[in-house]
């Protein structure tokens, strides 16, 4: 019987305080019971081979226990699919751009490399680690809470179906966002072509710029910019529903524009800079400040163009084939 | 032969969640006479409901709980053991059970 024991010992750990005696006293009788039938069966003792089937029909230690408990979650089935959501949430929207502006930085920034040298490197992602662990733990801690609170039973109990959120056409385009961009564009043009593209220097309230002789270049290149986008929102007014042709023309547009400012960006377009009451030392270190400055936010302009095709790109490959009505 | 496999594995499951269903009416069935847990899974055996002890002691104990069972240690050859019976609402509870059970098998019959 000691192997009896020894399995009715290994279910006894794992049972309520109170119960356990209780139950394992039940259990026990009812195990030997079987043994003893067996044993009438045959008119001798059974080994421990011949128990052992006898204890494994019955499940292991902490299954059979398992039985006994009362059925136990941190957080139930009626928060559960909103906690994923939002961890879904995070991770994309938080913390793997995050992830990812800091593999753009680590790979292509030489000062960030020179400030973290060799595996040092891996020591500036911490940050990120602990913003991971800090997600994770709030988030299971506030809806753990909420699960525990009386948000849970409002949410089940005390719905309507009229305060549900209304069917939402993931391939209609906004008319009043279409609006906005063809003003923005014909403004954007209006201004633009005021300045022209063969004067580099400019006079305004004391100040004068004189700019690179790139300028040109993205002078025509805004330009067919501005142009382009105009176009888009015309055609997106007449038909105000995403196809094949109007998101990948989008995709191109985003592709253009944010190429465009990353290499503005990159450029040093301000040559030189004259302002009242200002030394030419101290005009042409704010320059060299400008262009700096600029220089140094291309990562940032690259990761959030990056983003924004993300963005593009999933909503071409998301495009759902229109439904005509019968 | 897998795909065999899979559908008595399916079978299985399904034939397995719909006896879980009657097993408490089985048991309650059971328990208009006194038993202790052996003798009542034996019984239960006997009439082609084999309950393993993992599956039973937990739904006596539910039961009981309920209200729907009442149970007493008592010594009998020379061991204690745990004799269940139905309780007063046990028996109320039954006979709604069964008249339910005979609706749902009258619905089956009908839709089959």
């Amino acid at each position: 019987m000691e192997l009896v024991d020894r399995y009715l010992h290994a279910v006894k750990f794992w049972l309520p305080r109170k119960q356990k005696h209780d139950i394992i006293a039940e259990l026990s009788e009812d195990l030997r019971s079987q043994i003893e039938e067996k044993e009438s069966e045959l008119g001798r003792k059974l080994s421990d081979a011949e128990v052992e089937p006898i204890l494994k029909r019955c499940g292991s230690p902490i299954a059979v226990a398992e039985r006994y408990l009362p059925q136990r979650s941190l957080i139930g089935p009626a928060l559960f699919p909103i906690y994923c959501m939002v961890l879904r949430w995070l991770f994309l929207y938080f913390l793997l751009p995050w992830f990812l502006l800091w593999l753009g930085i680590a790979i292509f920034s030489p000062d960030f490399q020179a400030d973290h040298p060799g595996i040092g490197i891996l020591g500036s992602l911490e940050p990120w680690w602990l913003a991971c662990t800090h997600a994770l733990f709030f988030d299971t801690l506030a809806f753990a809470l909420l699960d525990r609170s009386q948000v849970r039973s409002q949410l089940v109990n005390t719905w309507n179906p009229r305060s549900l959120p209304a069917v939402r056409d993931p391939n209609r385009i906004p008319r009043s966002g279409t609006l906005f961009e063809i003003t923005f564009s014909v403004a954007t043009l209006a201004l633009w072509l005021q300045l022209g593209a063969f004067h580099r220097t400019f006079h305004a309230l004391g100040v004068t710029v004189i700019l690179s002789s790139l300028w040109p270049y993205f002078f025509w290149a805004l330009t067919v910019l501005s142009l382009a986008s105009a176009c888009l929102g015309c055609l997106n007014l007449s038909n105000p529903r995403w196809t094949p042709l109007s998101a990948c023309l989008r995709l191109g547009i985003d592709c253009y524009c944010w190429g465009l400012v990353y290499w503005v960006c990159r450029a040093a377009l301000l040559q030189s800079l004259a302002v009242d009451g200002l030394s030419s030392d101290k005009a042409a270190a704010l320059v060299r400040s400008i262009n700096s400055l600029m220089a140094n936010s291309a990562i940032w302009v690259m990761a959030i163009g990056l983003l924004v095709m993300f963005f593009d790109v999933r909503r071409i490959l998301r495009l759902r084939p229109i439904v005509e009505a019968k | 032969m897998s795909q065999s496999i899979e559908i008595d594995q399916r079978f299985e499951n399904l034939r397995q969640e719909l006896r879980r269903g009657s097993l408490p009416l089985a048991v309650l069935a059971a328990l208009r006479v006194e038993h202790y847990g052996y003798t009542l899974r034996k019984t239960l055996a006997e009439h082609g409901m084999a309950i393993d002890e993992g599956t039973l002691y937990p739904l006596l104990r539910r039961l009981e709980t309920q209200g729907l069972l009442v149970s007493q240690w008592r010594e009998e050859d020379k061991r204690n053991k745990r004799f269940y019976r139905l309780s007063a609402d046990g028996k109320s509870i039954l006979k709604q059970l069964l008249t339910e059970w005979k609706s749902i098998h009258a619905s089956l019959e009908d839709i089959f």
